[in-house]
């Protein structure tokens, strides 16, 4: 129906089947990504204040530099599965890439000695981990009736049309990584101190339904 | 010569479309004032209030993370300078929207990167009005079923041959204007900037960092209403255009007006609401225009 939806191929590296392609699109939404990432890698946590309701009394939290070391790490190996996931030119390959963001997402709040958070974390990891059954189900569906699992080759238009239920799974998997309506958890997890981690959370929600939404538009 | 020409022109026109955004924000605050039967301030205190910020002392909290408390200023100067360029060369309309979703991050930023509490949930609800972002769309999927492309430059060619897609697909120019409602300051889904909240998740960003939350949001203004008239009237000239977008925010000043601020739960749900119709919609029409 619609071709080059993110516009024109700029640059394909192809690795055998694997193949990586630029659009401006992608581009853009890489560089967003990036972009955070190294945000996490050079910015310090805030002190998070916290107001005793009913009184004056407030206090900071203090990150200890052991839990900042493994958040960060798990906040840029979000950042890395998500820019992998924007200029991935490959379907399944796009679904590792937005399972590994959902369990990184949990990774970055696991850390925090909160109970709301650890609860949060937890119900969130649930329905992640559910999500990723339409998420894998609609790459095997779109493999199945396209025979090819190449986004280029979708966009080219010459394979039999991909089935709306195909379309659906993968959009359903990646909604139920962190995207309205099941972002309720996720929600709660920003409670967590440590504003440039937890920042990757949402931004690698954000950035894979974008590019999910490109996916689903062709073929 | 041509290029350094062109440059300078291209930076003129990002200056005004700041300045006529932040003029508009302020005809939405004194229509909503004389709505509601105050004097209001002037029109043009949303530039007063940028350029008083940008001589004012700047300081960064205590408590905050630094980097991402100054970082997130240029990123929403900058995600909003590349909307207005996409805007102007008829770019991909994907690309606006995606940086309009990406606004929400920026919030979200702001909010929780000075430490304060009242920020952290001005944040949070950023995050949980994330449901005012899927109408958009929805209303993006039914504009590709009638015009193949998402171009707008390619969106206002088809609009020229069979008309408006105000009236062909006015759902989801309905969709759309909530969504910028949903955007809009003193709105019923205005709950990132509550009261309750201070400022929501601005209130530790004061001085230059201040000033250029309000160049984003001119720009923001200015490029949202623009994109609202390219997808739903098609190409106008300068004057109809800037004559459309002051129609347009008396409009959603008087939505604003006359609408109360939901609490979180009804404004999430009201907005969970429209997705769900709009997503019928879409289906609706893809069964029946493209079938």
């Amino acid at each position: 129906m619609i071709n080059l939806i993110g516009g024109v191929p700029l640059y394909v590296l192809e690795f055998g089947d694997e193949l990586v392609y630029l659009t401006p699109y992608t581009i853009t939404l890489f560089l967003l990504a990036l972009t955070f990432t190294v945000l996490v890698l050079i910015s310090r946590p805030e002190k998070q204040v916290d107001i005793a309701f009913g009184g004056d009394a407030y206090r900071t939290k203090e990150i200890s530099v052991s839990e900042m070391r493994f958040r960060r790490f798990m906040a840029i190996a979000c950042g890395l599965a998500t820019m992998g996931a924007m200029v991935t030119g490959d379907i399944f390959n796009f679904t590792l890439f937005t399972a590994m963001v959902g369990i990184t997402n949990v990774g970055i709040v696991a850390a925090v000695k909160s109970p709301h958070v650890q609860d949060a974390a937890y119900q969130y990891g649930l329905v992640s981990l559910s999500a990723t059954i339409p998420l894998f189900g609609g790459a095997a569906v779109y493999a199945a009736t396209t025979g090819s699992l190449s986004m280029i080759e979708l966009m080219k238009g010459t394979l039999p049309a991909v089935p709306l239920i195909a379309k659906g799974m993968l959009m359903l998997g990646v909604i139920g990584e962190g995207m309205a309506p099941f972002y309720a958890a996720k929600a709660e997890m920003f409670r967590a101190p440590g504003a440039p981690y937890v920042i990757m959370c949402s931004l690698s929600s954000l950035l894979i339904f974008l590019r999910v939404v490109e996916v689903v538009m062709l073929g | 010569m041509t290029s350094r020409s062109s440059g300078t022109d291209m930076i003129a026109e990002l200056v005004l479309a700041t300045f006529f955004g932040l003029l508009l924000l302020g005809i939405h605050r004194k229509i909503i004032a004389r709505i509601q039967r105050r004097p209001g301030p002037p029109i043009w205190q949303e530039i007063l209030h940028m350029l008083k910020f940008s001589f004012k002392t700047t300081w960064i909290p205590k408590t905050a993370s630094p980097v991402l408390f100054v970082g997130v200023v240029l990123i929403a100067i900058g995600i909003w300078t590349a909307a207005f360029y996409i805007l102007v060369s008829g770019g991909s309309l994907l690309v606006i929207l995606g940086i309009y979703m990406l606004h929400k991050i920026v919030e979200h930023g702001f909010g929780l990167s000075s430490g304060s509490p009242y920020g952290k949930y001005g944040g949070v609800r950023s995050v949980i009005s994330a449901a005012s972002e899927i109408p958009l769309f929805v209303t993006v999927a039914v504009i590709a079923v009638y015009t193949h492309s998402l171009d707008l430059s390619a969106i206002m060619q088809y609009q020229q041959v069979h008309g408006p897609l105000l009236i062909i697909a006015f759902p989801a120019a309905c969709a759309m204007f909530l969504v910028i409602l949903s955007k809009m300051p003193f709105g019923p889904f205005s709950i990132v900037e509550a009261k309750e909240l201070v400022s929501g998740y601005k209130t530790e960003h004061f001085g230059i960092w201040r000033a250029g939350l309000e160049i984003c949001n001119g720009l923001k203004t200015y490029v949202l209403l623009a994109v609202f008239l390219a997808v739903f009237i098609g190409p106008l000239s300068l004057p109809w255009l800037l004559v459309g977008m002051i129609l347009l925010i008396v409009i959603l000043a008087f939505a604003c007006a006359v609408t109360p601020m939901m609490s979180p739960f009804d404004s999430v749900t009201i907005q969970m609401l429209v997705t769900a119709l709009m997503l019928v919609y879409a289906a609706i029409i893809l069964m029946v225009v493209h079938p």
